[in-house]
């Protein structure tokens, strides 16, 4: 008898459980998800390490110092000072627009 | 010492003016005029050099740029002469130099007393300042076909 009620009771609980994922894998699925804008696809950067050997090509300026500059604007202003007095003399226009060898204008 | 301003003028006559200024003696390095000061005196250049220079920008400072130098007879500072009386450059010498400072009201004040040597003055001081222009012009024409040849040869310096 004993055993009787306790294979019922077995029975009863597996039913149960066999109900319950019945139910579960049955259950109708919720609203859809709105479409979601498609994403870019972000490209990784490429890598840029010293083992690529790639060597940045930044022009570096050359500064003369400053002294040197102004000694280059004195040395042009005399130029064109003589170049200048020399169309004063005799006026032409190959004497007015006449090159110098200043680096300014060159 | 032959001043050019006073070309023409008789010794005895050169010699009046000369005794309306004063001798002033500019030590090496040291300035004579600044750009913007009151003008009033005009120098007469007996000993040394004196240079002139503007003031430019050179990599976002002030530098003293040269402009022309001046050697003993020549004359600077004739600012004082001509309206509104402020220096349109700096002076200074460059060695030490010696300079007669001839103070405009006392020019003017001579020139009333003796117009016949005010005119001979008068008229050096216009070559003084008409070769001052013409130089000037001919430096500004130059510079102007410069500008132009560089648009003419790079196009987008127009836009």
């Amino acid at each position: 008898m004993e055993m009787l009620v306790m294979g019922l009771c077995f029975t009863f609980v597996g039913l149960a459980i066999t109900a319950l994922a019945f139910a579960a894998a049955t259950r109708p699925q919720g609203p859809p998800l709105k479409a979601q804008p498609e994403q870019p696809v972000i490209k990784p950067a490429p890598a840029r390490f010293f083992s690529e050997g790639i060597i940045p090509s930044i022009p570096v300026p050359i500064q003369v110092p400053i002294e040197v500059l102004l000694k280059q604007i004195e040395d042009h202003v005399r130029l064109e000072q003589a170049a200048a007095e020399s169309f004063v003399a005799f006026p032409n226009q190959a004497l007015l627009h006449s090159k110098t060898t200043s680096p300014f204008v060159n | 010492m032959a001043h050019e301003l006073l070309n023409g003028l008789s010794p005895a006559e050169a010699d009046q003016v000369l005794a309306l200024g004063s001798r002033r003696a500019v030590s090496s390095g040291s300035s004579l005029f600044r750009l913007g000061d009151a003008a009033e005196c005009l120098f007469l250049i007996e000993r040394g050099r004196i240079r002139l220079s503007f003031p430019m920008l050179v990599r976002g400072k002030e530098e003293e740029v040269f402009f022309e130098e001046k050697a003993p007879g020549e004359t600077v500072g004739w600012s004082a002469m001509v309206p509104p009386y402020r220096f349109t450059l700096s002076a200074m010498a460059p060695l030490d130099a010696a300079v007669i400072a001839l103070p405009r009201e006392a020019l003017l004040a001579f020139f009333d007393r003796a117009p016949e040597t005010g005119r001979r003055i008068a008229f050096n001081l216009a070559i003084l300042v008409g070769k001052r222009l013409q130089l000037v012009q001919a430096m500004w024409m130059r510079e102007i076909q410069r500008a132009v040849e560089s648009r003419s040869v790079n196009p987008a310096a127009t836009r």
